[in-house]
């Protein structure tokens, strides 16, 4: 078992190159502190997560901070990740959009964020946009697009803005019954729609 | 809560809406549950495909400078500094100990040789004895203490590992303690390493094993080392012992001897 991993990380060290690593693989060599494969991490996943973050939490300065944090968690947790429960991607994500929340629900910027109308604009160039996942981003789009409104406007409140669900049900003034099953409904049919296509999702 | 509640739970979960009392009661259910987390595993896939519906977005250049900066700063003293400067301090409150009583271990000895010689020239035998055996006890005595010292530290902790089938009839505890990684490994019944070679010590996290100390047995087949498990390994690692080259390698190359429950 262990001649296996070894054989890995020599072959690993081998690659000169770790562009053309995996995020798996990536993630291993992290494991064992391999600085270059955090970097080459960062560079693959900076616009998607960032981009999130800012998202998330509309300020660029907790966006950075938190983006920050993201990748020193990754760096001291590489070791847990478990590939066969799930993409590299899935885990990242689920990590930043969690700290996200976590900051914006500790800095009570919900209510900054509801008031504000303007949302920090994103700056990179068509042909960037083009080259970093356009095409799952097409995917995940045409597949919400395929969800009623009601329940769409329900996942977003939920994703972007880190709304409970009894907050979404304020917000929308509907019973939180109401709000429940259609985050439901959304979830399933979000779920059925990508079931196939989450799994080859892949950045590079 | 039947369990259909809690399946209900998840989707609501992945997308962090569930309120407070409502999270704690389903993570206490992910703890015991076999199907739930791999359920939760699928809802998280499909919510983290709706990251990408974020507008791309540039942080500034100081973010990756920092975070390579941040990680070199916590590297060294880790991974170089302390485990060197822990050892010495170690070898040097050993010696110390050691000096003292080896110092009452010779007054005892000169006084018994004494009163010996006088009453029987065959005594000599018998102070040889005696002080081998005190020799040997000092020697269990130092370890003890480690190995109390470790044990009542903060959040100690015992991993058990078991001899494979190169040898069976081995077996080592490694105690560590969780808050700075000191580790004492006490291992019985390896066979003595061939010339040129070592036992070393492996820590895996995930798939990926991390390199610990490199140590021999006594002709018994006992050994007792020190060692530093790496923070990330604190949680959640399995413990290995290879047999490797006696200046121990990067990455393991040999057959593995002990290993602990995963």
């Amino acid at each position: 078992m262990l001649r296996i991993y070894s054989a890995r990380l020599r072959a690993s060290a081998l690659q000169s190159n770790l562009v053309n690593l995996s995020d798996v693989e990536l993630l291993h060599a992290i494991a064992v502190h391999d600085e270059a494969a955090l970097a080459c991490l960062y560079d693959r996943y900076r616009l998607i997560l960032f981009g999130l973050l800012l998202r998330i939490l509309n300020s660029r300065e907790e966006a950075e901070d938190v983006l920050q944090e993201v990748f020193l968690q990754i760096w001291r947790r590489a070791g847990n990740f478990d590939e066969g429960r799930g993409q590299a991607f899935t885990w990242m994500v689920t990590l930043a959009r969690s700290r996200a929340i976590d900051r914006l629900r500790v800095l009570a910027a919900r209510q900054r964020l509801a008031t504000s109308a303007t949302h920090e604009t994103a700056e990179v160039s068509d042909a960037v946009a083009d080259a970093v996942g356009s095409e799952q981003r097409e995917i995940v789009a045409g597949a919400l697009a395929q969800i009623p409104d009601e329940q769409r406007r329900t996942l977003m409140l939920a994703y972007f803005e880190g709304l409970t669900q009894s907050e979404i049900a304020t917000r929308l003034g509907a019973p939180l019954g109401t709000v429940k099953t259609r985050m439901r409904s959304g979830m399933i049919k979000l779920r059925e729609l990508l079931a196939d296509k989450v799994q080859s999702f892949y950045f590079h | 809560m039947v369990h259909e509640n809690y399946k209900e739970m998840l989707a609501p979960y992945a997308l962090s809406t569930l309120d407070r009392e409502e999270t704690r009661t389903l993570e206490e259910h992910l703890a015991t549950c076999h199907d739930c987390p791999r359920e939760l595993d699928e809802w998280q896939g499909t919510t983290a495909a709706l990251a990408l519906l974020a507008a791309l977005a540039e942080p500034s250049p100081r973010v990756r400078a920092n975070i390579l900066e941040r990680i070199q700063a916590q590297r060294e003293p880790v991974r170089t500094v302390l485990p060197f400067m822990q050892t010495k301090r170690l070898w040097n409150s050993t010696q110390k100990f050691g000096a003292i009583a080896a110092g009452l271990a010779l007054v005892a000895m000169l006084i018994s040789i004494l009163v010996l010689w006088k009453q029987n020239r065959t005594a000599h035998d018998e102070i040889a004895r005696l002080s081998a055996e005190k020799a040997s006890a000092q020697q269990e005595l130092d370890q003890q203490r480690k190995l109390v010292e470790l044990l009542s530290a903060r959040g100690a902790s015992l991993a058990v590992l078991s001899g494979t089938a190169q040898a069976p009839s081995a077996h080592a505890t490694l105690t560590y303690d969780q808050q700075t990684g000191r580790a004492v490994l006490l291992t019985e019944g390896l066979p003595p390493a061939p010339k040129g070679k070592a036992y070393q010590l492996w820590f895996i996290v995930g798939n990926v094993p991390m390199p610990g100390k490199v140590f021999t047995t006594d002709p018994t087949g006992k050994a007792l080392s020190t060692d530093q498990i790496p923070s990330q390994a604190l949680n959640a690692a399995v413990f290995a012992i290879t047999l490797e080259p006696e200046s121990g390698v990067k990455a393991p190359t040999g057959p593995i001897y002990l290993v602990s429950a995963s």
